[in-house]
Formats: structure tokens, C-alpha cells, sequence
């Protein structure tokens, strides 16, 4: 798969506009518009995402950001309470982190 | 998102560890797609492996077809994939009704399957999956997901509750699913199962009602061990470690 390798170091407020715009590409922007994405907004409850949109999310920054960041496998150490709990700030978090 | 043609058809594609010597196949079951492996049974398997997971037609990302979900279809499908991706033989997984594809697969196209590995394949003459069908109804889904709610402690919001039942609609309604399923009722007891030669891990869960199919498949097949793991149907997602590593030992010994 073609990757895309982001050079610029992002900061916090980046990465999470960053992460809104793949949120929005993941579910449409028809239910974006209802929604209010903050960095407490959790993944599950909140945004509604279910496991393949989350799948297609994971794909976006593995594609955005290529080997620097192991998203997928950072996800795969989650226990289900985790993953279900996940929010936007700790991602954000976490990509800041890695960069 | 890799979506690829695969004759003439767009199918959702994962994969992990493509360098690896050794492919394992993972096959999703019905009315599910390939996250139920991607977050944590796959990365457990693409330590050693190339993994490969992808979205059965109508599911997941996959493109939405009318026909051919009976079994000699879907392997057909998922043998003109193992060629699109120049595969000649892999250990193959399956779940649920992805368990019931692989068990075909293996005894269709001997040569394109190493090991076999069957999560919680039910008995198609077990008349409950059609019954939902059957049944099914905006009341159903919403009873059904506050039972998996209890068994999987996901719940489901009103944007999801919508997309599924848009999936449901579409499957019972304007598919051959029903009709195809019907003709594989006598699966389990046609001589193919018995035929079956690849050595066979069955993985079904302690408390769930398929296990009897389970315990029905590991009389038939040849080289076949049958483990029981602790929880139902939902196994995958209730232990998901615990099923990537009997796969990863079974698949590597």
C-alpha cells in the first residue's frame, strides 16, 4: 500500500483538526454536522464509530503517517474496556508522542 | 482504504506482514466484517505470518451484490481472490459462517489450503439463522443488540443501529441469501466434510450453542483436535487473545 509520509511535526491542536477531518471522511459529513468533536469525545459512545470505521480510521493515519506511527498495533494492546472508552485526546495524545 | 478488483468485483482487502514466508487467510462471518480480526487476533497471527483479511460481498467495505452466498459461490470468490493476490496455498481461518467457507475451501481446493482453522461454525440444518431471518424486524435488531450488548459490552448508537439495519434490509430483502443458505442445509452431512485431509483445529466456545456442530465436525474430520474456549458464539470478541494464540501455535507447529 502507498504511503504518505507526513515530515512536518504537527502540534496537539493539528493532529486533532487532523483527526476531525478523518472522522468526517470515515462517516460522513451529514453526521459530523450533529455532532460536537471535542478531545473528550469517545470513539464508541460519542461519535458512533463502529469497529470497520475504525479500521478505515486507523488506515487514514497509517497512510498520513506511515511507519513513524503504529497505530494499529498501539490499538491491538487496548483490552475491549479500553478500545470502547477510547477517546480523541488520548490519540492525540499518542500521535503527538510518536511524531 | 485498499479496495481491490477482484473479477470485475471491488473487495475490501487487509493485510499485515506482507513479507512474511507464509500466508494466514481470515474469514469473517455473516453480518460481521474483517474488524472482528484486524485489532487483535491479526496481530497476533502477523508476528509470524502475512495476514490476510478481507470483506465478504455486502459486508464491511466490500461492494454490495444481489447473488451468491451459497458455499460453492463464496469459494469461489474467495479462490479468485487467493489468485488476484498470487497466493498458492495458505493457512486458512474462519468464523461462523466464515468457518463454514473455509471447511469448503479446504475440501473444493485441497491444494490452496494448508491447516484449517473453524471458530464457531454452526450447522446449516440448524434452523435458528434461517428463523432470524425469517423474523427479522426493526424490533428484532434492536432485542439482538441488547443481547450482544450483554456478551460483547459494545453498544450500539442510533447512527449504527440505522447502518445495520440498512445492511439487514438489504441482505434479507434484496439478496439470494436466504434461498442460498437453505440449499446448504445437508452440508455437514455430505461426504466432502468426511473428505476433508488438512489437519483441523476447531475452536468453539464452552457455553455456546454451536458447540454441538463442533463436536459433530471433529467425528467427521480425519486430523481434527477440538477446543473448547470460555465463552459463547461471540468468542472472538470476548477472547480474542486467547484465540490469535491457539491459532498462532496451531497455524506454526
Amino acid at each position: 500500500m502507498d504511503t504518505i509520509t507526513s515530515t512536518t511535526k504537527l502540534n496537539s491542536s493539528e493532529i486533532f483538526d487532523l483527526m476531525k477531518q478523518f472522522i468526517t471522511e470515515v462517516i460522513g459529513e451529514e453526521f459530523v454536522e450533529e455532532m460536537d468533536i471535542t478531545m473528550e469525545s469517545s470513539f464508541t459512545k460519542d461519535l458512533e464509530m463502529d469497529s470497520i470505521e475504525i479500521v478505515s480510521f486507523s488506515e487514514k493515519i497509517k497512510i498520513h503517517f506511515g511507519e513513524q506511527i503504529d497505530f494499529t498495533g498501539w490499538l491491538s494492546n487496548m483490552d475491549l474496556d479500553e478500545l470502547i472508552n477510547l477517546n480523541l485526546g488520548t490519540i492525540v495524545n499518542y500521535i503527538e508522542e510518536c511524531q | 482504504m485498499p479496495v481491490i478488483n477482484v473479477e470485475t468485483r471491488a473487495v475490501h482487502v487487509q493485510e499485515l506482514n506482507k513479507g512474511a514466508a507464509e500466508t494466514v487467510l481470515l474469514v469473517h462471518g455473516m453480518f460481521s466484517n474483517l474488524s472482528i480480526y484486524y485489532f487483535n487476533i491479526a496481530p497476533i497471527l502477523a508476528k509470524h505470518f502475512h495476514v490476510v483479511m478481507y470483506d465478504l460481498k455486502s459486508h464491511g467495505m466490500s461492494e454490495k451484490i444481489a447473488d451468491g452466498y451459497d458455499l460453492n459461490s463464496m469459494t469461489d470468490d474467495l479462490s479468485a481472490l487467493l489468485d488476484q493476490l498470487e497466493l498458492s496455498s495458505v493457512h486458512l481461518a474462519g468464523y461462523s459462517f466464515g468457518g463454514l467457507i473455509s471447511l469448503k475451501m479446504a475440501a473444493r481446493f485441497p491444494d490452496k489450503v494448508k491447516k484449517l482453522a473453524v471458530i464457531e461454525a454452526p450447522d446449516p440444518n440448524d434452523d435458528k439463522t434461517r428463523d432470524i431471518i425469517d423474523e427479522y424486524s426493526r424490533e428484532f435488531l434492536e432485542y439482538y443488540v441488547q443481547n450482544f450488548a450483554d456478551t460483547t459490552k459494545s453498544k450500539m448508537g442510533k447512527r449504527q443501529m440505522e447502518k445495520n439495519h440498512r445492511m439487514y434490509e438489504y441482505l434479507f430483502h434484496e439478496t439470494s441469501i436466504k434461498s442460498d443458505m437453505i440449499r446448504e442445509r445437508d452440508f455437514f452431512s455430505a461426504a466432502e466434510i468426511d473428505g476433508i485431509s488438512q489437519e483441523t483445529l476447531l475452536l468453539y466456545g464452552a457455553s455456546s450453542n454451536c458447540l454441538d456442530a463442533g463436536k459433530q465436525l471433529k467425528k467427521k474430520i480425519k486430523r481434527v483436535e477440538l477446543m473448547e474456549v470460555d465463552g459463547d458464539h461471540n468468542v472472538p470478541i470476548q477472547q480474542p487473545v486467547s484465540i490469535g494464540n491457539l491459532m498462532e501455535t496451531f497455524f506454526k507447529n
